[in-house]
């Protein structure tokens, strides 16, 4: 069973970063105007922040790194860990968290990792990270998750280019034996794994000419196999039986009453229809779920720590909260940490 | 109401047709009006009316009348 108990860490601080460059729906040039008034009536998605073609994942997480330093006033020689979580590493190779552990100017004694994990990728940080720093071996440790989604996809698959927008976040955590125990719970559905993927430019089906022919799948698709897919209704279908189960069998064992021990739930904002009807079928009180993504589209693994700067910053910089978090995405994979905050930094949204 | 009543109900109000239209023969390859989303909320009210919580596995699979009815029968509903 994937499941952890992690004590002795704090999530000291959260920050995230976003491009200037917002789209709304009704900009896509794939809608109608009616099409995209349905389209945010129903998916909820409004608008979204596009990063220009020259600015990687990475420029976004650096920037929302370099804020959380600064307000944390953490020296840079001190973070003993770094990871980098995303699917739009600078490179193939090397590791995109050494190239950034340059330009953070971080010791050469720092532990470096990339995490490409998708729309879990805060999830799969916190527990790796918390994990690295819970014997107290190393004390801090710096997650950059981010991702630059919308342009591994097929800027005519009208099934994906509205969900996605850009983004990052950083999270810092510390050492502390004071902290409450982090609990978290990881799933795999690895049958799943055509639901979510990038055809070829892997090893398994190297890129070649082949891989740029785009092919019209009707309803608005059009895209090459060196494209990102989404199978719709797959995703769905398992975005909204896998996780809820899981959470449910999560509060039962941990003796958790939804109503009364959890300060807020946040559920990866996919889409509207996902996360409503998650909510529903948990029961959820509403007024605990915050939502941005009808501001933010889908930002991947930022999608939680987006949260949390964006709709949640009071009160976790004035008061402990308990914290459910729920994600899901590609592998297929989802996972659940519940932990008590103590009051953190979090400086504003940074807009590069 | 019986369950099988209730049943077929989900599929009345979901297609918006009369009780009488929804039986064995009404399936994904025969009714037009079939799509994702309608697929998802007859799962959705499934859900809500048995209180049950299906797996991936089961929403893809519910493409007919008689498909949900087995559906149903494996989460132990009396139908």
């Amino acid at each position: 069973m994937a499941k952890w108990t992690i004590n002795n860490v704090r999530m000291a601080g959260v920050s995230a970063a976003v491009p200037k460059n917002e789209v709304l729906t009704a900009d896509i040039p794939l809608f109608t105007p009616e099409e995209a008034a349905t389209f945010d009536a129903t998916v909820g998605i409004k608008r979204r922040r596009i990063a220009p073609d020259d600015v990687c994942a990475s420029d976004l997480c650096l920037a929302a790194g370099e804020r959380l330093l600064e307000a944390l006033g953490w020296e840079r020689d001190t973070i003993d860990v770094l990871i980098f979580e995303s699917v739009t590493g600078d490179y193939r190779t090397p590791p995109t968290s050494c190239i950034l552990q340059d330009r953070l100017g971080l010791g050469e004694d720092c532990f470096c990792l990339d995490v490409p994990m998708g729309c879990c990728g805060c999830l799969y940080a916190l527990n790796v990270g918390g994990n690295l720093l819970t014997t107290g071996n190393v004390k801090r440790a710096l997650l950059l998750i981010g991702d630059t989604a919308l342009r591994m996809g097929s800027m005519k698959d009208k099934s994906r280019v509205p969900l996605f927008g850009d983004g990052a976040a950083a999270i810092a955590l510390e050492y502390d034996p004071e902290a409450a125990p982090i609990i978290v719970d990881f799933h795999t559905y690895g049958k799943g794994y055509e639901a979510l993927m990038t055809p070829h430019g892997g090893f398994r089906r190297p890129a070649t000419e082949e891989s740029f022919v785009e092919e019209d799948f009707g309803n608005g698709i059009v895209r090459a196999p060196i494209h990102t897919l989404i199978n719709g209704m797959n995703v769905f279908s398992f975005a909204i039986s896998r996780p809820p189960k899981s959470m449910e069998k999560l509060l039962a064992e941990e003796g958790i009453d939804r109503n009364s021990d959890i300060d807020y739930f946040l559920i990866h904002q996919a889409n509207k229809l996902i996360v409503d009807r998650i909510v529903k079928k948990m029961k959820l009180p509403l007024e605990k779920v915050p939502y941005n993504l009808e501001d933010f589209g889908n930002l991947g693994g930022a999608s939680l720590p987006s949260l949390m700067v964006t709709r949640l910053r009071e009160p976790l910089t004035t008061a402990p909260q308990r914290l459910l978090m729920e994600s899901f995405g590609l592998g297929l994979t989802w996972g659940t940490i519940l932990m008590e905050t103590t009051p953190m930094v979090i400086p504003p949204l940074v807009e590069v | 109401m019986e369950n099988l009543d209730k049943y077929r109900n989900i599929f009345v109000e979901v297609f918006n047709v009369p009780a009488e239209a929804v039986g064995p023969d009404f399936k994904k390859d025969t009714v037009e009006a079939w799509d994702s989303v309608h697929q998802l909320n007859i799962m959705a009210l499934l859900e809500e009316t048995f209180d049950v919580m299906l797996d991936p596995e089961d929403i893809l699979a519910l493409t007919s009348f008689d498909a949900g009815l087995e559906i149903l029968r494996k989460y132990d509903v009396e139908i």
